[in-house]
């Protein structure tokens, strides 16, 4: 008798004092069209090489980024490298994100988009992260809770990787990621701040938004393996790693030379990303004095499916007779 | 009373008055009853001295651009040819050199803004950097706006979440700005128009180290010189050393 009363008491407690936040949660499910409004060079064409802008590295994370060349990817152990958990902030394509339920309850969200070496499941059943000797599996370890709309992630034991596209910036495996996932009506907000004592001098924040799209493109969901192989024939069995020695990359000057950055900027270092740094630049920087390489985003799609009709921009990228055609189009007979 | 009816009967007893005490913790209102204010009903807080962290799209936020580097921005033909055009000597000599310094460009920038409310149903954006002042009104102004300015006018609401049966109140904020004065969304004269409306949500999160991180979500749309809406999301981190604050003019070159 006093047991069941007991039991019920308890029960009746956790009903009363579990706080709504607990409960407060958003549908995900879903969908989702990249924005690409922000980094669209880096999510689009591809970065320049030994542009670090807007990065806070460590002296070890940039001179290990410098060592950095093209071709590095190609070999058959790096091949994965650029696919880290939270890498699609940097990528081109749209995400998918569904639940997995158990007896009615969420028991993880899992994210599949673009270039994944695996899907992202985020855990939501109280589970503890594993050891700190336990593997590291390539989408890493992660758990979650809402904290009102808001789906905060925990990732740990991930791989090292690139964390950027296509620069060679690096991420140690002892990198912990914070994900905040916020929905507003349509809006999807990722916001991914990562620590990593290694590589990184603070945490490296980015926010990007995504739109839910039920007529989304699914083919760029589906890629959850990382497929490698031999790409570069030269290489094959060679055991050659492709490198720049320290001091002898000549992508290092690049941004200083065509954009006319600041090295410490171009490079990556923390104090370059805050308002006071721009006042240093006053009465020296000079911007470059026209545009010359992927200056129309959008608009250098045109003539292909989605640009606005008429529109024209110079600047070099497309190929030679779509913009010929667009820029002095036939007059009808 | 038999002693488990008595235990049961003390424990809803307490819950009760917990849950009570923490109803009238919240709000400032009448126990029960909504908020007296949008200023005491704040489910977030959002006031104190918030830093861009320019990680995303340093080249374009934090230097000026060349003229014509409209990457990104998804401007239609009539919105390039506005930007092919951008002229800072004819802007300084309009008077004009605060164009870029208009809500929709000013959020983007290498911005220190402070927050704090004006009063009961205000809140305050004051920013360093082409020494702004928005203002979030969570009341309909007593007069509708006349003229146009860089911030325009800015309705507020707060979308709230949780706070039932006494457990912690969540959400966000949301703003609507029109009645903008034509301005850029790029240091280098990328347009928008009177016609834009500019969207915001507004996002506090509060990490376990205790940084505290504000994203603003939003949305420029523009039917005069955007193909679609302009869609990006920018963070701030709190700042408890607010001595790096450096009120500055706007300047239509750098």
């Amino acid at each position: 008798m006093i047991r069941a009363v007991v039991t019920r008491t308890f029960i009746l407690i956790a009903l009363v004092v579990t706080p709504a936040s607990a409960l407060a949660q958003v549908e995900l499910n879903g969908s989702y069209s990249i924005r690409m409004y922000e980094d669209y060079i880096e999510r689009g064409p591809g970065s320049f090489l030994g542009d670090f802008t807007g990065m806070p590295m460590s002296d070890e994370g940039r001179a290990k980024a410098l060592l950095y060349t093209s071709n590095l990817p190609s070999t058959i152990e790096r091949q994965c490298l650029a696919q880290s958990p939270w890498v699609g902030l940097y990528r081109p394509l749209g995400l998918r994100i569904w639940s997995e339920v158990e007896d009615g309850r969420v028991v993880a969200w899992v994210m599949g988009g673009d270039y994944l070496r695996d899907t992202v499941r985020i855990w939501m059943d109280g589970r503890p992260h594993p050891s700190a000797n336990a593997a590291h599996p390539p989408s890493g370890f992660s758990t979650g809770h809402w904290e009102g709309d808001t789906l905060v992630v925990r990732t740990t034991h991930v791989k090292t990787a690139w964390i950027r596209r296509g620069v060679g910036i690096p991420g140690s495996d002892r990198s912990e990621f914070t994900a905040l996932i916020t929905r507003h009506d349509n809006l999807l907000t990722i916001t991914t701040i990562q620590d990593d004592p290694i590589y990184l001098t603070e945490p490296h924040v980015v926010s990007r938004v995504w739109e839910f799209d039920p007529n989304g493109s699914q083919a760029g969901n589906n890629r959850n393996t990382c497929n490698v192989g031999n790409e570069l024939p030269a290489l094959e069995d060679t055991g050659k790693v492709p490198h720049y020695l320290p001091g002898q990359n000549p992508e290092e000057e690049y941004m200083v030379k065509h954009y006319n950055i600041p090295k410490d900027a171009a490079l990556g270092h923390a104090y370059t990303l805050y308002p006071e740094y721009r006042k240093m630049l006053r009465g020296s920087y000079k911007p470059p004095t026209s545009c010359d390489r992927y200056c129309c985003g959008w608009i250098e799609r045109q003539g292909l499916p989605g640009a606005a009709p008429g529109l024209t921009c110079n600047d070099g990228n497309l190929p030679r007779a779509l913009r010929d055609a667009l820029t002095n189009p036939r007059q009808p007979n | 009373m038999t002693s488990s009816r008595f235990v049961v009967a003390l424990v809803a007893v307490g819950l009760c008055a917990s849950i009570e005490a923490r109803a009238q913790r919240r709000g400032g209102g009448q126990p029960g009853g909504p908020p007296a204010t949008p200023r005491a009903g704040a489910p977030i807080d959002l006031t104190g001295q918030w830093v861009a962290i320019i990680s995303e799209d340093w080249r374009w936020r934090m230097i000026t651009p060349p003229k014509g580097d409209i990457v990104s921005i998804p401007l239609n033909l009539q919105g390039q040819q506005v930007a092919e055009a951008w002229d800072p000597g004819k802007d300084e000599a309009a008077g004009e050199q605060c164009k870029a310094y208009g809500a929709p460009g000013l959020m983007r920038g290498p911005i220190r803004m402070r927050i704090s409310w004006a009063d009961d149903t205000t809140l305050k954006v004051d920013t360093d950097y082409g020494m702004q002042t928005r203002l979030l009104q969570f009341a309909p102004a007593a007069t509708p706006a006349s003229a146009r300015t860089w911030q325009g006018a800015t309705a507020a609401q707060w979308l709230v979440r949780g706070g039932g049966r006494g457990g912690q109140r969540y959400g966000s904020l949301k703003t609507i700005t029109t009645n903008l004065r034509p301005g850029y969304l790029r240091k280098n004269g990328v347009p928008y128009s009177e016609r834009a409306v500019f969207t915001e949500y507004w996002d506090v999160h509060s990490l376990p180290n205790g940084d505290r991180y504000l994203v603003n979500t939003n949305v420029v749309d523009d039917p005069v010189y955007l193909q679609l809406p302009f869609e990006t999301a920018i963070h701030y981190k709190l700042e408890r050393d607010t001595s790096k604050w450096d009120p500055t003019p706007c300047d239509a070159r750098f």
